[in-house]
């Protein structure tokens, strides 16, 4: 039987077995109808493109066989496919749902996700933040490093998405084509520039306005060492409990321990019943029941224990958080909660 | 006596194996499998992996227990599916309606499976899902690029769907409910 698309037009009959009822509308049905073509960018060649704040607000985008291009998608979506495009760098503004890249070539972009897939594709740089474990298929040279962009609404794309800037799995790549002997995929030089490798829109463009930086401590979503090398044996889990101020207080404690010279390892944003902090932090004499999504932090360095406990008692003294006591129960508290976290997010 | 025969005939009631229905989920990868996996299960949906291997579980629908298998449906590992086919019941066949690009991949996967021996009969429900999605085709076009019309070997049914918000899916599940009954007479 035959199973090609005819081009044909869109026929209004309904779809039924004999006897059945007409079907019934649905929402779909029933909507303002809207030119597709303005939420699609097909075919452009040598050009700055892209959609500008609150042009997109959460619809579906679809980028096709574009080439030579610098394209910025500063607004959120529901899901964006890439496909046939070659020599393009990209910018994609948060995305509830998959962004897909096929049978792409030479692309370098920043791109913030719920789940990222690639198939059939060749030479691209990603700077990602993933909420899922991204995945490439029949893909080769493809290189990782975490998500580092601010521009102004960025945040609050964030929240439209529903994505956190706390889930970003951008290190652990599944592939379902490996290859014995090689790899299809690797990690991007710690000290990678954004800037070199998706530069800023053309200052005669129409996202003149937007106003950018990709420094790291500008960036929405934290830096994160994910799967590289630790330099310190010594890790300290950090979790904030409290609902309200917990991404302004994980910030800064970001910037303290930072500033001190410690690494942030990876951080998560889960949510807690009261059975599961007992069970996680099973010596902690006080019990927090949270109020919100808890983040924890991993921290890593000589000595970041006592400089993370120090820096609880004087700048989140009042505040809830769990701390580590010490180099060798931190280590049991880091493995504790993340295998925590990764279950609940999980199936 | 009587009252051991009553016994027997509510034990077998409460029971029967009759009621298990095994569901095989299958479409591409990136169709919304999982996705509708969930929303059957009424679990959460804001925070779902790409699968790599298979889900299962198992959900109560109008007096049947419906055991759903979940499939991943990259290219790489389509070969597998074969592997679950054996026993079931009723097949689900997901496809992104929004995603014009695979079209036609995904009626070619759609008639290998419909030609497959361990299948033959076995009552297929297309779900043209992501219907929230602007760019989304209607099922009437999906039905009619697919051919669905020159299927004559079992019964089967086109719904259209979001498996992110619900909507159309309980309408989908009641046609696979009707579909075993009529098929256990």
């Amino acid at each position: 039987m035959g199973c090609f698309f005819s081009k044909k037009s869109r026929r209004k009959s309904p779809v039924k077995e004999p006897g059945q009822t007409a079907p019934k509308q649905y929402s779909w049905d029933k909507r303002e109808k809207v030119d597709p073509k303005d939420f699609m960018l097909t075919g452009v060649k040598d050009a700055t493109v892209g959609r500008l704040p609150g042009k997109l607000n959460g619809q579906q985008f679809v980028i096709q066989d574009c080439e030579n291009c610098n394209i910025f998608v500063f607004d959120h979506s529901a899901t964006v496919t890439i496909d046939d495009c070659v020599n393009c760098r990209i910018v994609l503004g948060p995305v509830k749902g998959s962004v897909f890249f096929r049978d792409c070539k030479d692309i370098k972009c920043v791109v913030a996700c719920q789940q990222f897939r690639t198939r059939d594709c060749k030479k691209m740089d990603v700077f990602l933040c993933c909420a899922t474990q991204p995945i490439i298929e029949s893909s080769t040279s493809m290189k990782f490093g975490c998500f580092q962009y601010y521009y102004p609404d960025l945040a609050f794309h964030f929240k439209d998405a529903g994505l956190s800037i706390f889930n970003n799995n951008w290190s652990n790549i599944h592939d379902f084509t490996p290859v014995s002997g090689e790899t299809n995929w690797s990690l991007l030089p710690e000290d990678a520039a954004v800037l070199e490798y998706v530069p800023l829109p053309d200052s005669e463009s129409e996202f003149k306005s937007v106003r950018i930086s990709t420094e790291v401590n500008r960036s929405i979503v934290p830096m994160t060492k994910g799967g590289r090398r630790k330099e310190s044996e010594e890790s300290c889990l950090f979790v904030f409990f409290a609902g309200d101020y917990t991404t302004a207080n994980a910030r800064k404690l970001i910037d303290e321990t930072t500033a001190k010279g410690y690494t942030l390892i990876q951080t998560k944003e889960v949510s807690m019943r009261p059975e599961d902090v007992n069970r996680v932090f099973q010596n902690n004499k006080t019990i927090f029941v949270p109020t919100g999504p808890v983040v924890a932090l991993e921290l890593n360095g000589d000595g970041v224990v006592e400089a993370c406990r120090s820096i609880a008692n004087e700048i989140f003294n009042g505040t809830k958080v769990f701390v580590s006591e010490n180099k060798s129960s931190a280590s049991r508290d880091v493995d504790n909660f993340f295998n925590f976290a990764d279950m609940q997010m999980g199936l | 006596s009587l009252f051991q025969g009553l016994l027997s005939i509510l034990r077998k009631l409460k029971s029967t194996p009759d009621q298990e229905v095994r569901i095989l989920l299958l479409g591409l990868d990136n169709g919304g499998k999982t996705t509708l996996l969930k929303q059957l299960a009424s679990e959460d949906i804001s925070h779902i992996t790409p699968t790599q291997g298979f889900n299962i579980k198992s959900v109560q629908s109008q007096g049947f227990k419906l055991n759903v298998w979940d499939i991943g449906g990259q290219r790489k590992i389509r070969p597998y599916w074969r592997n679950y086919f054996e026993n079931t019941d009723l097949l689900i066949y997901v496809i992104d309606s929004a995603d014009r690009k695979r079209f036609e991949e995904t009626g070619q996967e759609l008639a290998e499976l419909l030609d497959e021996e361990k299948l033959s009969g076995v009552p297929v429900l297309i779900f043209a899902n992501k219907q929230d999605l602007l760019t989304a085709a209607p099922a009437s076009e999906i039905a009619e690029g697919l051919n669905l019309h020159t299927i004559r070997d079992r019964v089967w049914q086109i719904q259209s769907c979001s498996a992110l918000t619900g909507e159309g899916v309980q309408d989908g599940m009641n046609w696979v409910c009707k579909s075993v009954n009529a098929k256990r007479k």
